[in-house]
């Protein structure tokens, strides 16, 4: 059902790529999410900038991963497969692989981007089938499907009477484990001053839908991901990724959980909680994390700080089970970190 | 209204002499379609069928190799039609969904042999220089003539040409004026290299095009698939799987959901597999484009998929392309170390029928092939 | 006979044209100038259409026509089915302006591209009065009604006194057990490509597993001779069921090439197979069981409740196998049905037997342990050596091999009684087992054979392949009869110019068309030995021709082989371009006094995840007897696709309407789960030998459908074991894991 559009292949400017201000505009990396949209007739952009080509541009890493002094540098366009194998990635960030490789499939992650998983939109059926009117995201004003509808896959942290979508990633929870920061371009200055960069925490990257759930990211038409960066953390080699769904690949996350243990001296010195499948943004749990802070591993404390970080929850009643379900994945991720040697 | 005359036509219209015109009932054909074929009970007749009928010089029909066969297959399909083709000592049907099948010699018609045929439809047999096509008639099913062309003297068309303008000629609007089964063709002018400038006996209003919708630009691609470049114009939102499939006759590549949940549109660009059903045929221009179609040859089989047929990894066959496209993405990329993980890195081509513990068997042992000394796994585990 | 290329495991014949890419699916057939529909659905149930506006879809690009009930010619056919045909199903043909179910065709939009026939489709504007609310789900309170028949047989049936011998039997279970809606989705959606020849003929290409069927149906729709209707199906990618009858789509297409007076391509969309292309229905049993302290049966009860659409009835029988799987004197059984505002569900690989063997065989399970007894020695216990409900022998049953040489393979004797005895680390280890069986079935089937004078035969039917192996069997076959080597045989089907055959569904083409290939066949090795015995420059010459083979080519007395003949030389020297047979088979007589079945057990090893609620098999052994195996290679696929087929159902399927509106919510293939590469072990298939000279003359039961019987049991009994929950209620998901007290 994909309407029509134009297309224009940006090659070497990437400047051209912020002419998504025009209205109608859409950037098209590898398309994963947004021709699906598209061929539901869910979005119809009229004009598509097409910044594959970027990728093997030498002016900026677009397609590359470098180490920095200060962590990874990871470009818009590296392909979540080449991402996940990565070889620092893999020894370094391990729950960045893991959480990657537990994601779709081998073909769509050799097509998928970094800046495409970050924007990627929720799964909600409801969303996605345009003879559902009811979709405030969709449709804003008309109301919300999935609160007393089928909710299984929905939310239980961070929605709201108007929207409690799931946002699906998991390259994104990892990431908020890893404190991310996404880089954007844009005309950031005066009228005239040019072209600039900012750079967004990713915790601030993403909305929870609230009245607005048509806006999920900070972002907008003429601005630019160009790469995102992970701070040098040491303990994050001692990560893990762990992922509940329906069945055993190519599905979905009812409940995940990224996590990151500092252990020294028999305690936790630091620790990251990141959840997914249960929240309609890649969610970080600091106060799992303080529960965590300052104490021995135990089996006890992971179930504290699993609980901690669900106290919050607000099940529908299609989606309750997601409450112990999340707790377990926080508590069998926390385990697996500490096992990590 | 435009009228598009070539010498060869004007004589015809001039020529009020000439059996065989539009509209006319055509020379009896009766005989000449065998009824019932070798293992067939009832079903459409020929009979219930239009005719093609090509008249040729002699010899063998011109048309050669499986490509233009099967364009021409394609046409008579369109048209629902049978081809019939005379030369004055033989004579072909050939059924677009049956074998080629020839007869030989030519039964004799009631009113005389081919020659006499020929004559009916206003063909000089003898007047060709050599065996080429001399000209070509569709008689609907009720026996009227619907299309007629006799080939000129300097013109030089093939069979596959001649049937394609046929088709095209009688896809054209129909006139509202006599009633739908009644239709006045224009002469369609037949030119070698196929310009075919078209006249209608009635023209409708033409439609108006809704003014809110924007313009979709036609794209110009060059997609270089299996080797081969190929020339494409497409509007920009059309999939690289519908460009294979519809615009390209490469139907090796399938469509099993369209919305990237299946894996069975799997192809390697630049020895990546990706789907195709997420990928416009745009995004694919100027890469290295390999289907199902570009793996092995006809002489010798891609070590896949002789694994394939060996462990029987497939049942209806349809996700198969997609599989091995994927399998040998899969062997390229190097991670896959035993039986668990080639099952966790094929979990994105979807199989139906359940072939999957052949498929990883098939896998296995292709590997080897491929490798020279792949993972030896026995891998009896089940997933964790 | 000779040795047989049936039983050997000969490669898939088609498999060369399969994984070249060359194999030609009905949408992929080369049509010039076709042009493509695409059905516009409603998004509503029990509704009127109030109005179509379908202006801005006819001014779109490339638009050919928009059919809608306002402007779409009255079929003389689209009333009522044919009630004596169990497959034809009421048709939705935009004939009247009501809507009885969520995505029914409400109009058809033809255009020069795919994608303009598509988005002109988004354009076309519905309004609605919607009626009632659509009810579209029930449960066990919901009123219901006893169909005439289910299937074949009677709706209820009752020997002695169940509910009497229950009463005072020491050990019983009841158990209520429910199985979701399941969508077939094969990989190939339903397409046809329809072409007119003439106001009044027509020829179909149709992804279909009856092609004899569909012309019949497209005849009946238009008001046609059928002898004017010829339908093509050469591959088809899957049927699993929902390819048997012919849905509305095909008329659809045919009605849009009409309109356009140009051959019509429409392929249905993935969320269309949800809605148009009918379901398994969502089923609620009931079953009590009774037994004394030795496990004996007391009494079997198994009650049925399943759902239909409101303007059509299809049942599925799931207590057809309850009334002689196992021996009782007390079996009581019934089936209901509740009408809803849905489509009409379908046949769904083992249709009744499927879903009623999880039912039966957890409940089985229950009471072994309530009676304390292993779940096999259960069955064992309560073997049946005769058919009880049908009071008659069984032709043959090898039901005893099946369970100890699948006992043996899996390693069953190891298991450990109690529940949650299997630790493996975050997990449990869980074994258990179930019967497997399926009804072996024979229909009236024909086949023509040509044998040529160079030595090669032409052999054809009009029936399907599915991705069952029929090209390939009946190769053999033919080959055998005729006594050819396998390479000079050619086997033709899927086109209605040839001899007629059933729908390829309920497991009986190899039985059915193998009979009439096999007869085929036999006449005509017959013509030729009677010329060769004839021939007085044969070395045969004078012999009887009993006491003549053929095998390879080649004739040979059976007394002295060295007195042998060509086919070749024979046809040469009789100056025979070919010989001709055709065969009608019937359903063989020597069926008559029994009643006749494949079975098989069934052995799953899960490890469930009980934090995380999942369920992954570990291991799968099915021992099957099932007569004559044709060919080893392509049936050692079905078992074992059937058994995929069984994790799906146990584990992963489930269609999802929203009880509001009734529009299904899981309607793609990243919502609606089948099982994927990773949640498939490996699978020991055991063909267990059985010669059965009554079933037919191919000595063949059929095994498309058996290896999903019994399977989703085997799974739920040992997710019991694993855990000590029962799960009830299909599919067995993380959520129904965790929310069971422990």
């Amino acid at each position: 059902m994909t309407a029509p559009f134009s297309y224009v292949r940006v090659t070497d400017d990437a400047d051209a790529a912020l002419d998504t201000a025009t209205p109608g505009s859409q950037l098209l990396a590898g398309g994963t999410t947004l021709l699906d949209l598209m061929r539901l007739g869910v979005m119809s952009p009229t004009r598509l900038l097409d910044i594959n080509r970027l990728a093997s541009s030498s002016a900026a890493p677009w397609g590359r991963v470098e180490e920095t002094e200060k962590g990874l540098s990871i470009g818009a366009l590296v392909r979540n497969s080449d991402l996940a194998y990565h070889p620092v990635v893999r020894s370094r960030f391990p729950v960045l692989s893991q959480a990657l490789l537990s994601g779709a499939s081998p073909q769509l992650r050799n097509m998928a981007t970094t800046a495409g998983n970050l924007m990627q939109r929720t799964r909600c059926a409801y969303f996605r089938d345009v003879g559902v009117a009811a979709c405030n995201k969709r449709n804003p004003g008309s109301g919300c499907a999935a609160w007393d509808g089928f909710a299984r896959q929905h939310a239980i942290l961070g929605g709201s009477r108007d929207c409690i979508a799931v946002h699906p990633s998991d390259m994104c929870v990892a990431m908020v484990a890893l404190d991310a920061v996404v880089h954007v371009r844009g005309h950031y200055g005066a009228a005239g001053e040019g072209i600039t960069e900012r750079e967004i925490p990713i915790a601030d990257f993403h909305l929870l839908p609230g009245s607005t759930p048509a806006r999920e990211t900070t972002i907008g038409p003429g601005e630019l991901i160009t790469r995102v960066t992970l701070p040098a953390t040491p303990f994050a080699a001692r990560s893990a990724y762990v992922k509940a769904r329906d069945r055993a690949s190519y599905a979905f996350a009812l409940a995940s959980a990224g996590v990151a243990l500092h252990v020294d001296g028999g305690k936790i010195r630091a620790a990251r909680v990141a959840l997914g499948g249960v929240a309609t943004k890649p969610w970080r749990s600091r106060e799992a994390e303080q529960v965590l802070e300052g104490h021995p591993p135990t089996d006890d404390l992971f179930e504290r700080a699993a609980a901690t970080a669900l106290a919050t929850a607000q099940p529908r009643p299609s989606n309750r089970f997601k409450v112990p379900l999340a707790k377990a994945t926080v508590v069998r991720a926390l385990t697996r970190a500490r096992e990590v040697a | 209204m435009v009228v598009a005359t070539s010498r060869n036509i004007e004589p015809e219209i001039r020529g009020a002499a000439l059996p065989a015109q539009v509209g006319e009932r055509a020379p009896s054909l009766i005989g000449l379609l065998p009824g019932t074929r070798a293992g067939h009970d009832d079903g459409l007749e020929p009979s219930d069928s239009p005719t093609v009928v090509a008249l040729f010089g002699g010899g063998e029909a011109s048309f050669a190799g499986d490509r233009e066969r099967e364009a021409i297959r394609a046409e008579l399909r369109a048209l629902g039609a049978v081809l019939l083709a005379l030369s004055p000592d033989l004579l072909w049907v050939f059924r677009p969904d049956d074998e080629w099948q020839r007869l030989e010699p030519a039964p004799c018609p009631p009113d005389g042999g081919p020659p006499a045929l020929f004559g009916q439809f206003g063909i000089a047999p003898e007047g060709a220089g050599g065996p080429g096509l001399l000209g070509l008639f569709v008689v609907d099913a009720g026996g009227t003539v619907r299309f007629a062309h006799r080939v000129g003297p300097v013109e030089r068309i093939t069979l596959r040409t001649a049937v394609e303008a046929a088709r095209r000629a009688m896809s054209l609007p129909l006139c509202g004026r006599t009633g739908a089964s009644r239709r006045e063709f224009l002469l369609a002018s037949l030119l070698t290299g196929f310009a075919l400038a078209v006249a209608e006996a009635c023209t409708p209003p033409p439609p108006v095009r809704d003014a809110g919708s924007l313009p979709q630009d036609q794209l110009d691609l060059t997609l270089e698939i299996n080797g081969q470049r190929h020339g494409l114009r497409v509007e920009p939102r059309v999939s690289l799987l519908d460009a294979l499939r519809e615009d390209l006759g490469l139907t090796g590549t399938k469509k099993g959901c369209d919305h990237g949940q299946c894996g069975a549109c799997t192809v390697l660009i630049d020895g990546r597999r990706v789907l195709s059903c997420l990928t416009l045929a745009a995004m694919a221009d100027g890469a290295k484009i390999t289907t199902i179609e570009g793996l092995g040859s006809d002489e010798a089989l891609h070590p896949m998929q002789a694994a394939f047929i060996a462990e029987d990894a497939l049942q209806c066959g349809y996700c198969t392309p997609g599989q091995i496209m994927s399998a040998v993405g899969l062997v390229a990329e190097g991670h896959a170390k035993d039986d668990d993980d080639i099952r966790e890195l094929m979990s994105g081509n979807i199989c139906r029928c359940g072939a999957y513990p052949n498929i990883v068997t098939a896998i296995r042992r292709a590997q080897k092939d491929m490798h020279g000394a792949g993972p030896a796994s026995p891998g009896a585990k089940g997933p964790a | 006979m000779s040795r047989g290329y049936t039983s050997q495991g000969v490669d898939r014949i088609d498999a060369r044209s399969k994984v070249t890419g060359k194999a030609v699916y009905s949408a992929e057939v080369a049509v010039a100038n076709v042009a493509h529909a695409v059905i516009v659905g409603s998004t509503v149930a029990r509704a009127r259409i109030k109005q179509i506006d379908a202006r801005a879809a006819q001014r779109a690009p490339g638009v050919l026509a928009v059919l809608t009930h306002e402007n779409a010619p009255r079929l003389p056919g689209a009333g009522k089915p044919d009630k004596g045909d169990r497959i034809d199903r009421v048709l939705q043909l935009l004939q009247d302006d009501r809507v009885l179910y969520d995505d029914q065709p409400v109009a058809v939009v033809v255009a020069d591209t795919l994608d303009r026939a598509r988005f002109a489709a988004r354009l076309v504007a519905v309004s609605y009065d919607q009626l009632e609310p659509p009810v579209v789900t029930f449960d066990q309170g919901s009123s219901s009604y006893a169909p005439e028949r289910a299937i074949r047989e009677s709706t209820d049936s009752s020997h002695g006194d169940a509910a009497r011998a229950r009463a005072s039997a020491p050990a019983a279970i009841d158990g209520t057990y429910t199985i979701p809606a399941e969508n077939h989705n094969p990989m190939e959606m339903h397409a046809t490509i329809a072409v007119w020849h003439a106001s009044d003929a027509l020829t179909l290409y149709d992804s279909t597993q009856g092609i004899f069927t569909a012309r019949k149906k497209i005849a009946h729709v238009f008001g046609l001779n059928p002898r004017n209707v010829r339908v093509l199906s050469l591959y088809v990618g899957g049927g699993f069921g929902c390819k048997g009858a012919t849905w509305s789509h095909v008329a659809l297409a045919a009605l849009a090439a009409r309109s356009v007076g140009r051959a019509v391509k429409l392929s249905l969309m993935r969320q269309q197979m949800f809605s148009l292309v009918g379901h398994r229905p969502r089923i609620i049993q009931r079953v009590q069981l009774s037994a004394g302290k030795d496990g004996k049966l007391a009494s079997v009860e198994h009650d049925v409740v399943s759902h239909t659409s409101r303007f059509d009835e299809f049942v599925e029988p799931c207590a057809l196998t309850a009334r002689h799987l196992y021996t009782c004197q007390n079996v009581r059984t019934s089936h209901r049905l509740v009408r809803l505002d849905i489509p009409t569900p379908t046949f769904m690989r083992a249709p009744g037997e499927s879903s009623g063997s999880f039912a039966l065989e957890s409940a089985m399970d229950e009471l072994s342990y309530a009676v304390g007894m292993d779940p096999l020695a259960l069955r064992l216990v309560n073997y049946a050596e005769r058919d009880q409900h049908a009071d008659k022998p069984y032709s043959s049953k090898s039901l005893r091999a099946c369970y100890e040489q699948g006992a043996a393979a899996f390693g069953w004797s190891r298991r450990p009684r109690a529940v949650r005895a299997m630790k493996d680390g975050d997990g449990w280890l869980g074994w258990g087992m179930a019967t497997a069986t399926y009804p072996a079935g024979q229909s009236a089937a024909s086949a023509w054979a040509s044998l040529r004078a160079d030595g090669t035969a032409l052999v054809r039917a009009g029936s399907q392949d599915i991705g069952t192996g029929t090209y390939t069997i009946m190769t053999q076959i033919a080959a055998d009869a005729l006594g050819l080597p396998l390479a000079s045989v050619r086997f033709e089907l899927g086109d209605t110019s040839f001899p007629e055959t059933p729908v390829s569904g309920g497991s009986r083409t190899a039985a059915s068309v193998g009979s009439a290939v096999k007869q085929a066949g036999w006449q005509v090795r017959q013509a030729l030995l009677a010329l060769a015995v004839a021939d007085a420059a044969s070395p045969l010459h004078g012999l009887s021709t009993e006491d003549v083979d053929v095998a390879d080519g080649m004739l040979a007395s059976k007394a002295q082989p060295s007195r042998r003949d060509s086919v070749v030389a024979v046809m040469a020297r009789a100056k025979r371009a070919e010989l001709v047979a055709r065969a009608d088979a019937k359903e063989a007589e020597s069926r008559k006094p029994y009643s006749l079945h494949s079975f098989g057990a069934q052995f799953a090893e899960v490890r469930v995840d009980e934090a995380l609620g999942s369920v992954r098999v570990r291991r799968l052994v099915g021992a099957f007897a099932a007569g004559t195996i044709l060919n080893a290679k392509t049936a050692r696929s079905q078992f074992m696709g059937g058994m995929v087929w069984g994790i799906g159902m146990a584990l992963h399927e489930h269609t999802v309407r929203d009880a509001r509106t009734g529009r299904v919510v899981t309607r793609d293939l990243a919502d609606y789960h089948v099982p994927v590469n990773a949640d498939t072990p490996d699978i020991q298939v055991i063909m267990v030998p059985e010669s059965d000279p009554h079933v037919n003359e191919v000595g063949a039961k059929g095994i498309g459908e058996i290896g999903i019987t019994g399977m989703a049991g085997a799974i739920a009994n040992a997710v019991y074991h694993a855990t000590g929950k029962r799960i009830r209620d299909l599919p067995i998901t993380p959520d129904k894991l965790l929310e069971v007290p422990a």
